[in-house]
This record gives structure tokens, sequence and C-alpha cells, in this order.
């Protein structure tokens, strides 16, 4: 016995088995070769007269032996009963479509809706609502915007009988939320608002909003920068970064526009950002002493931030979404893909 | 707002170029939305002088033009505008010229005849977006002259939003007070002196205000032997640069001072005013004028008229009367600097429907104690360019003059709210450089005055404001104070996003839909609704007039929009608000959940392409909101038979939870279905979410694994076409021992071997002891009792399995 005719040995066996046509054939050469009475427990007694130096070698080819035939009488065994059903049942097409009951979808303003709370949640605020209807007091007056006030020509409104109307932004959940608690107060509030807007491309009659409000002791511009400095990461990626330029609204003070860097280009100009870099993405400020004053908050004692946000117009952002209809059309083919 | 950058420079000094400064205007709060050259890129472009007209032989609409460049020959050119006519002159482009538009301009021919050249519109030359006709030349500019030396040197042109707040922005003056704080350069006036002839004011005119509130100041002064004709070209350059069309010398100086100082001003012919002078009231009931676009006009008490002794000449700082403008043959005139109440030129400016550079300036607020400067300004140029004779004085009617006030500001406030700290005199610095007196200032209180253009000041905060949006991009990086507010509880709120989840676990989309909508949509689905839905007071079109007071009436249409795309399926979902009068009237409105479902999608396999019956579809629609009470954990949830007004008689049942009805589902009738072309059952299902996801969250008592196994026992009732599965169970039921663990129906058929109008119902009954484990004679005996029970009362015949 020599390690050639190990090896020589092993290729035969495992030709044999492969050629092995039935179970009990099968059987017979397992047994031949691997049985108690077989092939290799009487090699493995002949080692004991194997010289010392060689032994090793000799052992370990026996065991690839019986490794490799062991193998093999099971792969064998496993195609020769699949064979056997196949003919009893016929065989199973693998690339028919599989079958399951499908996963529904969530609508792409919902989405981002959740997505910013979540956001939101995770940094400490929580949910608020606030009714669609309103009344002039919450939506207007309760926000530093008395009735002669110009920017209330800003955004047209639709009126209900009784002088109630459509909240033409979610800040009106702030006065409604403040009244009812004393600070602190850190909320975020999702809903749908109405403009008095024809619908176009990129206008929409009835749109999503999301308001955040946080007032607390000693909250500063500088906090708000911070906070929605995280909020854009957390967004759209890691190397968002923020910017301020000063604005103009009646319930904040300073107020400021809020630009995110492009995150198709990472700030260097693209199609989507109009080749500028930033986006524009919400409006903000310190709430306005006025605010805090109409729901009897004291404004030497508490400072806020609010900051609010148009979904449809992230979306259409970060999904790409050419015109603003599509998101209220409805059709299922293109609402499978978000 | 349009501001040509050269014009700017007139009256501030900076060393930027156009892009940093629009940078840094933008981040202090005058928004750059556009920057743009206009002028520039003409190289090649002269003036051409029409010389003949011929028509197109095979073109109605265009017509052959010759035309004189100032070089030899004169090229025909095909020309299609509307405005061409023997002796005009307009931008003549010839061969080889590339246009700012990027045409290149070569020999071709234009439906067979052959054009050498091109005459250009404005938009063609870059100029502005016009392509109404050609641009048309002043008749002095030989032709040939370069376009550019006619157009002037090439202009940078800021297009600048100003926010409400800032209507002292609004001019040229008030950009380059910014652009000096920006820059730390000084703002430098425009000349306000003119020379004045001997002759008073007062010997030629009077002013009469009766109401000092809506107008708390109105000046005039009077110029005569004015020589009324075109501007300067530099003047004319600059207005059309800032977006104002120029029309004479007396008419543009009014323009240009606006623009220049934010104070409008209006020019009267002064002898077309009767008794030469100006009474300012409100209009007698039914006082009509025809406003300078030739429009006549109503006018209302609450509005106010400049008048003469007779009758209104103008729309109080709206717009001029027809009859009251400057002409050609105008030789007096009465220059009109005044201040109104914004809101009440609001109110007139939208009940007439009329804006105007005036009106939307005054409506923002103009200072009152600019009216008198701009006016001498604006008559010193009408002396200096239509050689007027300005008489001495002004007639100045005013109310209490508004004076400057003092505002204070607190370093320390300061710091808390921005979160920077700067010293008391750094503020201070930028306070003066804003045009803030600075009175006093110490550490803990700076002290300023506040101009009286600057009304948006009146408080702290303002102050802080001013400092902050010169300092936005120097905001120190702070670590967040995420905090935890701790009886903060938006449970509610997670748990409508859990039923939105489940529903989308369940295999729907989820849509969106408006609000409002046609009312026809919703009396479709329930006439009787009609008197309760909320209408909107003013609907912006026909197909949104009321607000929704189902979702159901858009998911049907939204399923029908996808039918007629050939989108044959539809498991949809929708969650909203819907709205209507509560028994007194008032709006009140409710988160609503919707489910529609059209085509086999209850099903997986094959089948699927098989047609959708009736049971099918109601009982997917069943099966999903059994599925969906299942996941909200609702275990007071009830169903009963109820029909609706848009459901299939029978084919409706009403969703109650702890009793109360708070939904309804079935199929819909076919007459409804049939709007939309879709012919196959549609299943609905609608509820108020709040008390759907009541239980969401709560805990429930759980029950351990049984500890004994369990004996099945199947039974086959052949019963009447007409017994019912709840039949089955109550009968079942009353007859089992504690011992029945469930009873599951697993087949139902139907064929001839059973006879006429019967079936065969297949149901599993599961038996367990929780004492120990069962035999089976114990299961035989109680498959017995029931079996039994209902052999006698359905009656049923029964085949045990």
């Amino acid at each position: 016995m020599n390690l050639q005719d190990i090896e020589n040995g092993t290729a035969r066996a495992l030709a044999e088995l492969a050629a092995a046509e039935d179970l009990k054939a099968l059987e017979a050469l397992r047994v031949r070769y691997i049985g108690r009475n077989g092939l290799l427990p009487k090699l493995m007694q002949g080692l004991k007269d194997v010289p010392a130096a060689d032994k090793p070698a000799m052992g370990q080819a026996l065991n690839r032996f019986k490794t490799a035939v062991t193998d093999a009488v099971a792969g064998r065994k496993a195609a020769l009963e699949a064979a056997a059903r196949d003919a009893r049942t016929g065989s199973l097409d693998i690339s028919l479509p599989g079958r399951w009951a499908r996963q529904g979808r969530l609508h792409p303003i919902q989405q981002l809706i959740d997505r910013t709370t979540d956001i939101f949640r995770r940094m400490g605020f929580t949910v608020a609502n606030g009714p669609d209807i309103e009344t002039e007091y919450y939506n207007f007056d309760a926000l530093n915007t008395p009735p002669d006030h110009v920017s209330r020509d800003l955004a047209d409104t639709f009126y209900l009988p009784g002088g109630l109307l459509l909240r033409t932004q979610t800040s009106a959940v702030q006065a409604r939320y403040m009244e009812t608690r004393q600070p602190p107060v850190r909320i975020v509030c999702p809903g749908r608002c109405y403009r008095r807007d024809t619908t176009d491309a990129t206008h929409s009659a009835n749109f999503h909003q999301i308001e955040g409000l946080y007032v607390d002791e000693a909250v500063s511009l500088a906090d708000l920068k911070s906070d929605l400095d995280h909020f854009a990461r957390e967004l759209m990626g890691p190397g968002v970064r923020t910017r301020f330029r000063t604005h103009f609204f009646p319930f904040t003070e300073p107020s400021v526009e809020v630009d995110f860097s492009c995150h198709m280009c990472g700030g260097g100009g693209c199609r989507v950002c109009k080749q500028s870099g930033w986006i524009e993405i919400m409006g903000a400020g310190m709430v306005d002493p006025n605010v805090f004053a109409q729901v009897g908050y004291d404004p030497e004692a508490v400072t806020g931030y609010a900051f609010g946000m148009g979904i449809e117009r992230l979306a259409m952002i970060l999904f790409g979404i050419d015109d603003i209809r599509r998101l209220y059309e409805n059709d299922g083919r293109y609402l499978a893909q978000f | 707002m349009k501001i040509p950058l050269s014009w700017l420079r007139e009256y501030v000094d900076f060393d930027d170029t156009p892009e940093g400064l629009a940078d840094k205007l933008t981040f202090a709060g005058v928004e750059v939305e556009g920057l743009a050259t206009v002028g520039g890129g003409v190289e090649g472009v002269v003036v051409g002088e029409v010389t003949a007209i011929e028509k197109h032989p095979n073109a109605d609409k265009l017509v052959l033009c010759r035309v004189n460049h100032g070089a030899a020959g004169e090229p025909w050119v095909v020309c299609g505008a509307p405005n061409a006519v023997v002796g005009g002159k307009y931008p003549f482009a010839p061969l080889g010229v590339v246009l700012p538009c990027g045409i290149t301009i070569e020999k071709r021919k234009v439906r067979g005849t052959a054009s050498e050249g091109m005459l250009c519109a404005e938009d063609e030359l870059g100029i502005s977006d016009d392509h109404t006709g050609l641009m048309e030349l002043d008749a002095r500019w030989a032709p040939g002259t370069a376009l550019a030396e006619v157009m002037g040197p090439p202009e940078t042109v800021l297009d600048v939003e100003i926010t409400p707040d800032r209507p002292d922005c609004l001019c040229l003056v008030g950009l380059a007070r910014e652009v000096a704080a920006l820059y730390g350069t000084r703002l430098k006036m425009p000349a306000n002196d003119a020379a004045e002839s001997a002759t008073p004011v007062e010997t030629a005119t009077s002013v009469k205000v009766e109401d000092l509130v809506d107008c708390p100041r109105y000046t005039a002064r009077i110029l005569r032997d004015v020589k009324v004709g075109p501007s300067p070209d530099w003047m004319k350059r600059r207005l059309e640069a800032a977006g104002i069309r120029a029309i004479n010398n007396i008419v543009d100086i009014t323009n240009y001072v606006m623009l220049e100082t934010g104070q409008p001003l209006h020019a009267f012919d002064q002898k077309l005013l009767e008794g030469g002078r100006i009474v300012v009231r409100h209009p007698a009931p039914g006082e009509k004028i025809v406003t300078l676009d030739g429009v006549d006009r109503e006018l209302t008490p609450e509005m106010l008229v400049i008048a003469d002794a007779a009758k209104p000449m103008a729309v109080a700082g709206v717009m001029g009367g027809e009859f009251s403008g400057i002409g050609d043959d105008t030789t007096e005139v009465l220059l009109e600097s005044a201040s109104f109440r914004p809101v009440a030129i609001r109110d007139t400016s939208k009940k007439l429907e009329l804006m105007s550079e005036s009106a939307y300036r005054f409506i923002r607020g103009v200072d009152p104690e600019l009216a008198e400067m701009a006016s001498r300004r604006a008559a010193g140029l009408m002396v200096e360019l239509a050689s007027a004779k300005l008489l001495a004085g002004v007639v100045d009617v005013r109310g209490e003059p508004r004076k400057p006030w003092t505002v204070t500001c607190r370093p320390r406030r300061l710091a808390t709210l921005l979160g920077m700290a700067p010293t008391a005199e750094e503020i201070a610095k930028i306070f003066e450089s804003l045009e803030l007196k600075v009175l006093s200032c110490t550490p803990e209180l700076i002290e300023v005055e506040v101009p009286t253009f600057r009304g948006d000041l009146t408080r702290e905060a303002d102050l802080i404001e001013e400092y902050a949006r010169l300092h936005l991009k120097n905001l120190p990086p702070v670590r967040s104070k995420a905090t935890v507010v701790p009886d903060a509880d938006d449970k509610p709120a997670q748990a409508q996003q859990r039923l939105r989840e489940v529903l989308a676990g369940l295999g729907l989309q989820q849509i969106m839909n408006y609000s409002f909508l046609d009312r026809d949509l919703l009396d479709l689905f329930n006439r009787e609704g009609a008197a309760g839905r909320v209408e909107l007071a003013n609907p912006l079109t026909a197909d949104h007039t009321v607000l929704r007071d189902s979702l159901l009436p858009q998911m049907v249409e939204t399923i029908g929009l996808n039918v007629s795309r050939q989108v044959a399926q539809a498991a949809l979902f929708e969650t909203g608000r819907i709205f209507r009068l509560d028994g007194e009237g008032h709006p009140i409105e409710c988160d609503q959940v919707a489910v529609g479902l059209l085509g086999p999608v209850g099903r997986t396999g094959m089948d699927r392409f098989g047609p959708v019956g009736e049971e099918d579809m109601f009982l997917w629609i069943k099966g999903l909101w059994e599925q969906l009470a299942t996941a909200l954990k609702l275990r007071d949830a009830s169903l009963r038979p109820a029909d609706r007004p848009w459901s299939q008689p029978g084919r409706g049942m009403e969703v109650a939870v702890a009793g109360v009805a708070v939904g309804w589902l079935g199929l819909l009738r076919p007459d409804i279905a049939k709007e939309w072309r879709i012919h196959e059952p549609l299943g609905l299902f609608e509820a108020a979410v709040q008390p759907l996801v009541k239980d969401v969250g709560a805990m429930q008592e759980l029950t351990p694994p049984p500890s004994y196994p369990s004996i099945r026992r199947d039974a086959a009732l052949i019963v009447d076409g007409s017994v019912r599965h709840e039949q089955v169970l109550e009968i079942a039921r009353r007859a089992a021992p504690p011992e029945l663990e469930k009873i599951e129906l697993f087949d139902i058929y139907q064929g001839k071997n059973l006879g006429d109008g019967r079936k065969s119902l297949a149901y599993a009954f599961t038996y367990r002891s929780p004492t120990g484990t069962l035999t089976d004679e114990a299961a035989n005996e109680f498959q017995g009792r029931i079996n039994a029970a209902l052999k006698e009362q359905l009656p049923a015949e029964i085949r045990e399995g």
C-alpha cells in the first residue's frame, strides 16, 4: 500500500458512486468502500505495518478517502431520491413567478412626513396636531398678524361661512398648543394646509407642512441652527450643511430662510439646485415676543424658535418629482415605485 | 424690483462683484432673485432703417423689408413682425453676426425668398422677453450707428425681492443704505435743491385735505413754462432697465424719483384742474372716474380721490385719471407728493382690482417725512430737464409730523436670543451703520433713535434682528439642547402611524386626495348628506367647492382613473380628514380611513385571472377589516348588516366598536360604479380612525400555549341553500361542551348530486380539555351532541369525517 494507490482508489470509488443507477447499487458501493467490513477498515488496520515516518501522511490520505466517499454517497443519494420524486410527481419549475400576498406602500408625502417626524422624535420632539378648519385668531392674530397686516395679503386664504378658514400654515398649531401648557415646549406638527393658489406644476391648493416649535429658557438662534444642521444631515445625508438667509415672517423675529446644501452635487452646482449649490427648504426664526404675549408666556423668561417646511416641495426634491400634481393623481403605477 | 447696478453706484461705493453684492444682500434679507446683464453682446448689430416693404410672394404673414444699414447696398430681409413700417428704425443684424440669443445670421431662404440679415426684437438681443414686435429705435439715430452706442454700456441688473417689513428698501436710496451698511461705506443722497422763481406757490394753487387720517400729508409744487419732450437717454435707459416704460420727461421724472427715493409722485396738468386747486376727499355717492388705463371705474365713499374744484382727477395713491395727465401741450404742472394710509390704499386697490407701482409702495408704507424732499428732488430735475420754472415754496398740508423715536436694546438679551455675545460697542457700531442714532451705550443698555423711514423698528426684538441679519454667517456651532419634555405625549399620532403601517402591510397602497371637491360627486354617493356639508365661501374653481364628508367618492374616482388607464386592479387606502356641520351648524372635522378594492386582489395564485364574484369581493373587504381589527388589537369590534346610500342592498355592513357605529363596509352600487365604467364588484370600507386605534399599544391578557393535545372532528352538513354560516355556529355553540375550542368552515360545495337548492358546508371542530388528554370516545360524544342539534334544528344531513 502506498499513497498513490490510495489516490487512485479514491478516484475509482468516486467514479463508481457517480455511476450508481439506483439506491440499492449505491448502498452496495457504500458497504464495499466504507462499510464495517469494507475496504476502509481494512486499510486502517494495515496502517500499523507502515513505517513510522510515513504513518501521518498515510493516515491523512485515508481520512481524505473516507470523507470523499461519504460525501459522494450522500450527494448521489439525494440526486437519486430527487429523480425518483420527480418521476412520481413531475418536476418543479423553479422559474415560475413567486407567490405571496403583496406588500402595500405608503404615499410619498406620508413617507416624508413619517421620516421627518421620526428624525425630530429622536431629537426630543413630540407630534402635536391641530384642526384644518381654523379661526382667524389662531391662523393670523395669535401669530402677530393683525387684520391690516400686509402679510395677510401674502397668503390667499380659503374662507368658510361664519368667518372660519382653512389654515394656510401649520403655524396655527403654535398658539393652540402653548395655550394649553407651560414651557418647555418641543413639538412638531405635520398637517394639511390650504392656499388659494391656482394649481400648476409647483403649486397645489392643498398641501402639507411640518411645523416645529421649541420654547424653553434661553433658546437661541444658534440652537436653531444646530438642530436644523442635525435634521439636514439625518434627512439628506452626512455631508449636508445649512445656511440662514434673513427673511420676514410676522411670527418670528429674527426670521430666516433656511437653505440646505445640495445633496446631489454636494454644493458644487447641478440641475437639482439650479447650479447654486443650495436648496431652499424652510422658513424659521425666533418666536416673536408678541406671540408669547398672546398665549400668556413671559417673553423675558423664555425664548423659542419655530420652523416650517413644505412636504410636497421636499418630496419633489428628494424623489426628483417634476410635477406636484403627480402626487395627487394617484396613478397606481406611479405610487407603486415609492 | 429691478435695480440697475450703475444707478445704484450713484448713491453708494462698494468694492465687489455683482455676484458678491448679490450674496451679501441676500443674506441680509434683500433676496436677489436674478442677476442679468442687459445690453451686452450686440457687437455688429446696427441701426437699420426700413426703406421699402413688399409682400412676401409665398407667405401672407411675412413681408420683405429693404434695410439701409449705413453701408453699401441695401439688403432685403424677410420679416414677420407686425410693426415694421417704411421709415422705421430697428436693430439690424447683418450677415455673420452672432446674436445674444445664440442665432448666427446667415444668408438663407425663408419660404423661397432670400433673406440677407435680420431685423430684431428685444428678446433676440437679450434685452427683455418681449417678442411682440421689432424693437423700435429713436428716429434721430443714423442708419449704421452701432446698437451698443444706442443702448449705452451694458448694464447689470439685480432683481430683488423686498420683504413686506422693509418698504424703505423699495427704492435705490434705501438699497444703497443697506449696501453702505454691508460694506462700511456711506450713503450719498441725491441732490435735492431746486432753483425757485420769485412767485410764491400759494398764488397759483391751494390744497384742501378733508381726511387727514387717510391722507396724513399732501404737498404740491407748481412748475411753469414746462417743455414736455422725451427724456435724456440716460434716464430712459435707467427706467427701462428698471422695467418702467419711458413716456415723456415729466412723467419719467416722477417715476425716476419714485424709484430713487421710494416716494410715489404724480404730475397733474395744472390747466386741466378746475379752479387750479386740489381737494383730497372721499367720493360722493355714484361718482366715477376713468383711470389712465382707460377703464371707467365706480368709486365708493370709503375710497379717497384727488379732486379739483369739481371732479375726481385721480384715485389717491393708486392711479391718475385719464384726463389729468401730462400731454405734449402741457405747460404747467402741479407736482403731487403725498402720503396715504396703507390699509386705505390696499382696500381701494383690492376693490378696484387695480395695482400700480404707486399703490404697491403706499400699501407697504411710505414715510410721510419723505414727501417734501422727494418733491424738491423731482422739481429740480424738471427745472433741469424740462426748462421749467419752479414757483417758490411748497403747499404742505399735513397732520402731526412723524418724529424719530427711541428704542433700547440690552446686549445680554441679544446674546440670549442669538447665541452670540458681541460687546455693546460692536452692536452699537452696527446700529450706526444703519443710520440709527446711538444716544447712549453701556454694557447693559444701548439706546438708539430710529429715523422715521424705519417704521419696522419699534421694539428691542427688531433691533436684535438688525444685528442678527448682518451676522448670520457667524452663528457659533453649539451642541443641540435636545430635551425630553416629561409629560409630552404623542401616542395618538403614533397610533395613526401604526394604522397606516398595518394597512400597507395588508397589501394596500396609500393614496392622497384633495380635501375639497365637486358637490355632485358627494351627492352621487350620499344625497342626504348634502345639508350637512361645509362649503367654501370663496372657492377657486368649480370642481373644488365643498369639503369632503366622506373619503369614498374620491376613492372610487381614483379607482376609476386607474381603470381608465388600464390599471384594472386596486387595493388602496386613504387616511384623511372629513368635514361636516354639527347640529348647530358649526363645522367639525374627523380623521377617517377608507379602503377600496377592485379586481382579484384577494388572490395570490394563478386564479388571479379568473373573474371576481360578489362573494369573493365582499369576503375580501370583510376579511380585510377583520385583519385590521386584529392587528389593531380591537377586542370590541362587531359587524351587523346595514345598507348605506352607496352600497348594494344586502351587501353592506355597519362596523361598530364598543357597540357604537364607526363606519361601514360593503359593495358599491353598480349604477354608481358604472359612472367610471367599472363593471366588476368594488369593495369599500370607511371608518373613523379614533375608535379604531384606541387599543393600539394596550396590554392584553395572554393565554399560555395549551398543555394537552386537541382532537379534531369534521362534519359535512348538507343543508338548504338559505342556511347561513352564523346559524350553524349558533346552534353548534349552544349544543357544545366547554371543550369545544373552535369551529372552522373549510369547504362550501354546491352541486347537482346534492339536489336542487342545497349545499354542503364542511366544518372542522376542535376539542381540547385544559385538565387532560381527551379520549376519542369523549370527542365522538361531543360531536354527536352537536351533530344531533344541527340535524334537528337546521335541519341538516350530516356526513362525518
